[in-house]
């Protein structure tokens, strides 16, 4: 008696077990098969037009083929400007935070200050950048306006990935270090940083496809008009100028939105169109990531 | 920029860029004009240069676009730049000082206080009609002001009841303080407000998308400026029987219309202010206005009535 | 340089250039808190509205300068609990999946997958959604969702956009489980799904409650994804799923371009944002308070 329900207790919890399991593989060919379809239905819609020849390379106002010529410019170079800001100062926090923080009120305000800003909505700091970098600061909509509100949305990750990347050096290393007499500074420009390498490079590429897709922060700080550019131009202080870091710009993630928001005719197949490229650049960046991540280790290791 | 003086322009431009980029990270502002180096001395000095940003209104910014390239391809030293930030933007950035020229599709006075007009320069550079659209399978064709105003505050919810057939009204808004709302609503709804209870199926950003929305959704209505009711799925509406047509507005005969404004200021800085004042002359001039009209805008000159900013609407003298 | 350099100054250069760094965020923070303060709350100090109104106000209409933010703060609100209810059960379960039942497959093909997702931006989602979502819905629904815009419209992108973030929170969390819970389970004789739903989920619960709130503060905050979608009426209280609304965050998108600076249109416009910066704190604390209650209940 009690052995048979025992049995039917075993098959019971058995057949549980099964139907969980099956709930749960449906559960992830559902995901995989909503990527995979998210994924395909874009570069379907859009690979038509971003293979076009000229779309990469005609301007946006060009009257055969509009392309997006000066927004794929403007991505890379807010990106590159963004870049040149947060790494720097990133970099520097993490330190900081990891090699000298003392355990006071100062290390744990900065580390709120930092988790603060990373959950920040992007609208936040743009509306904060058209207020304090646009209008008090005087930059006006420009790139440097942009970047620099970029930044504030950038460092958060950064500073997390290269803290990370700091505190997983091995201990050994460290203390070896600091045995012979290194300072702390010197420990960490010439032990830790060389390391930790290969870590903060894949953090700092894989920000950098965040960094790239972000459209909110940048509407109301570096614009949303298309930029109009002649890269025969040689005055930096002509807004036409590529280089010129104070003029407004609109990238490709802000040109998707400024088109889907104000449609002209003809303007779905050009937002599809940027939109895959937009997808391409991002995933791009994701396999340099890992790709110069192993490279860098392997160097190293090899060494 | 001509092939042939390329080699000169970059030798100075890149000699005066360089001063030029550390005089601005020094000072961080954008409204210097532009200091070519020895350049100036080389040209006559009654040629205009200088760097001058325009921002407001997304409305008319195609057309301000062609005309700042026309302009900047006639006078080579002249840049402008071009941004968009919509009417409110625009205004208070040029009643700042941040921008020389603030492109706005109403009167300042609706928007800024009076201490913000002071020292402001209406320029109304040109005209845009506006008219009600609806999806192209609605079986009207003339609709009354009066009509318009029930639909518009809520009161009127089935085509049946002017005239087409029996279907819901779906009205598709554009968002407060859109400039073209401002005009629809100052000539339809005569200060009438809808009540609070009244919900449009949308209110989106840009005529753009009201066009694109209109087309898509059945028994729906709203309204766009001339230059976007030539559209597959959506059809322009006579008003009491009047046509939406240039003509109809020129004299006075088609009532919702707006002037397009580009604000300067008058005590802008001696730099600038020419080449300003240049620009705003060109958008005006004969030469400027085929253009104007091929935008779907309606040039200052054609027209036989204006308005002003209380809205009266009077013949031209 | 070190020998000519005393090792003590050495160190405090280190410390000055890193120092400087960390005081320098800190003080954009600041100077952001500050400055969304000051204009937000400007709408009650200078322009002398009750906040009560304010905030219980269930109509936005800035023509007749009436400023109520109920709409948007339901709207956001709505949104974030229901993209979160499509998506918890999702993420979870897949989680559960690569982590309990196949690991090698999470690692080598899971992981990369949902990490795609995370790469793509949101304005991608938004056209997907633009385009496809409003399609789909307003095809199921006919007449009710006239233009397919609207709430439910939202909740379905934003719960394709935080699933990934759930996701692999909860898979973190879930590795995160000492093996030897599940050894003793199994040892009793339970089988994977009890040691899973008695063992595992029971034990990793603060940090997937965690993953939930990180998910929430990104669907709260998400802006353009939404702002394209959801159809944006502010005028009044949205009353089914289906209606068109607005957010926080979308009527800051289509607000800030008409308002004039310094207007009361543009304070109100800054309380908005000052609200999304409260709720962002607000998300903040509560992960704060579900750490340290997970910290004192695993002793």
């Amino acid at each position: 008696m009690a052995n048979r329900s025992l049995d039917a207790h075993v098959a019971r919890i058995d057949r549980q077990d099964k139907i969980a399991t099956g709930i749960l593989t449906v559960i992830v060919g559902l995901v995989i098969l909503l990527v995979v379809s998210i994924i395909a239905y874009i570069i379907v819609r859009g690979a038509g037009r971003a293979l076009t020849p000229g779309f990469l390379a005609n301007p946006y106002n060009d009257e055969v083929l509009p392309g997006i010529l000066y927004q794929l410019w403007d991505s890379f170079y807010l990106l590159l400007v963004t870049l040149v800001i947060s790494v720097p100062i990133s970099l520097g926090a993490a330190i900081f935070l990891v090699e000298y923080a003392p355990d006071n009120w100062v290390t744990s305000a900065a580390k709120t200050a930092i988790e603060t800003l990373s959950s920040l909505p992007s609208i936040v700091v743009g509306m904060f950048g058209s207020l304090f970098f646009v209008v008090t600061l005087g930059w006006g909509i420009s790139i440097i306006a942009g970047a620099c509100a970029l930044t504030m949305f950038n460092i958060p990750i950064l500073v997390r990935t290269i803290q990370q990347a700091l505190e997983d050096v091995p201990r050994s290393q460290r203390d070896a270090a600091l045995a012979m007499g290194l300072t702390r500074w010197e420990t960490t420009l010439n032990v830790l940083l060389p390391a930790a390498m290969p870590a903060i490079v894949t953090g700092i590429v894989l920000s950098a496809g965040r960094v790239f897709g972000e459209a909110a922060a940048l509407i109301f700080t570096a614009g949303s008009a298309p930029a109009r550019l002649n890269f025969a131009s040689v005055n930096f202080l002509s807004p036409t100028n590529p280089f010129n870091i104070f003029r407004p710009a609109c990238s490709l993630a802000v040109y998707i939105w400024r088109l889907t928001s104000e449609p002209t005719a003809g303007s779905t197949e050009i937002v599809w169109g940027t939109a895959t490229i937009l997808l391409v650049c991002v995933l791009l960046f994701n396999i340099l990531a890992r790709l110069l991540g192993k490279f860098l280790s392997r160097r190293l290791t090899a060494e | 920029m001509s092939k042939l003086d390329l080699t000169r322009r970059q030798f100075v431009g890149i000699a005066g860029g360089v001063a030029a980029v550390a005089g601005l990270a020094a000072c961080g502002g954008t409204q210097e004009p532009a200091a070519e180096g020895g350049e100036g001395t080389e040209e006559p000095a009654a040629e205009l240069a200088g760097s001058i940003s325009c921002s407001g209104a997304t409305s008319f910014q195609p057309l301000v676009e062609k005309a700042a390239d026309a302009f900047m391809e006639a006078n080579g030293d002249v840049s402008i730049a071009i941004s968009a930030g919509g009417s409110g933007q625009g205004l208070s950035q040029v009643a700042e000082g941040s921008v020389q020229i603030g492109r706005s599709d109403v009167f300042a006075e609706e928007k800024l206080e009076a201490d913000q007009l002071e020292n402001l320069v209406d320029n109304q550079v040109c005209i845009v009609g506006m008219g009600p659209i609806v999806n192209a399978n609605v079986d009207v064709d003339d609709i009354t002001t009066d009509q318009l105003k029930g639909i518009f505050l809520g009161q009127i919810t089935d085509w049946s009841e002017v005239g087409g057939t029996a279907g819901a009204i779906q009205v598709i808004q554009r968002e407060a303080g859109s400039g073209t709302r401002a005009t629809f609503e100052n000539a339809v709804l005569a200060g009438e407000t809808a009540p609070d209870s009244f919900r449009p199926v949308a209110e989106v950003d840009s005529s753009g998308t009201v066009v694109e929305q209109v087309a898509a959704t059945e028994g729906s209505i709203s309204y766009v400026a001339f230059n976007y009711m030539e559209n597959d799925g959506i059809k322009a509406l006579s008003v009491d029987g009047i046509d939406p047509t240039q003509e109809n507005v020129e004299n006075g005969d088609f009532l919702i219309w707006a002037y397009e404004h580009m604000y300067t200021r008058s005590d802008e800085d001696e730099a600038t202010a020419p080449v300003t004042k240049a620009f705003i002359e060109f958008m005006l001039s004969e030469d400027f206005a085929a253009t104007v009209v091929e935008e779907g805008f309606i040039p200052m000159g054609d027209m036989k009535v204006q308005k002003d900013a209380e809205g009266n609407v009077t013949p031209v003298a | 340089m070190a020998q000519l350099m005393p090792k003590r100054r050495l160190e405090n250069i280190g410390l000055g250039i890193t120092g400087f760094c960390v005081a320098l965020v800190a003080l954009v923070v600041v100077t952001l808190i500050f400055m969304v303060a000051q204009q937000g709350l400007s709408t009650f100090f200078v322009d002398g509205m009750d906040p009560i109104a304010f905030f219980t106000g269930q109509n936005w209409i800035p023509e007749q300068e009436r400023y109520g933010a109920l709409p948007m703060i339901v709207g956001s609100f709505a949104v974030t609990l229901l993209s979160t209810l499509f998506a918890l059960p999702i993420a979870i379960g897949s989680a559960i999946f690569v982590v309990e039942v196949a690991p090698g497959f999470g690692r080598r093909v899971f992981q990369p997958v949902i990490e795609l997702l995370v790469g793509i931006p949101s304005v991608v989602y938004g056209v997907l959604g633009l385009y496809v979502i409003n399609s789909l819905v307003k095809a199921i629904f006919g007449d009710a969702a006239p233009t397919g815009a609207g709430i439910l419209s939202g909740a379905l992108v934003l719960a394709i956009m935080i699933l990934p973030t759930i996701t692999t929170l909860s898979m973190d969390a879930l590795r995160a489980v000492p093996n030897q819970y599940r050894e003793g389970s199994y040892a009793l004789g339970c089988t994977r799904w009890q040691t899973t739903w008695n063992v595992v989920l029971k034990s990793a619960t603060p940090s997937l409650m965690t993953a939930v709130i990180l998910g929430m503060t990104r669907a709260f905050g998400e802006t353009l994804a939404v702002q394209m979608v959801i159809g944006g009426v502010e005028r009044s209280m949205p009353i089914g799923l289906l209606d068109p609304a607005s957010t926080l965050t979308a009527a800051l998108t289509a607000g800030l371009s008409n308002a004039v600076s310094g207007s009361e249109y543009y304070h109100a416009l800054w309380t908005l944002g000052l609200l999304l910066l409260v709720m962002s704190l607000v998300f903040i604390m509560i992960i704060h308070l579900i750490g340290r209650k997970g910290a004192k209940a695993n002793g």
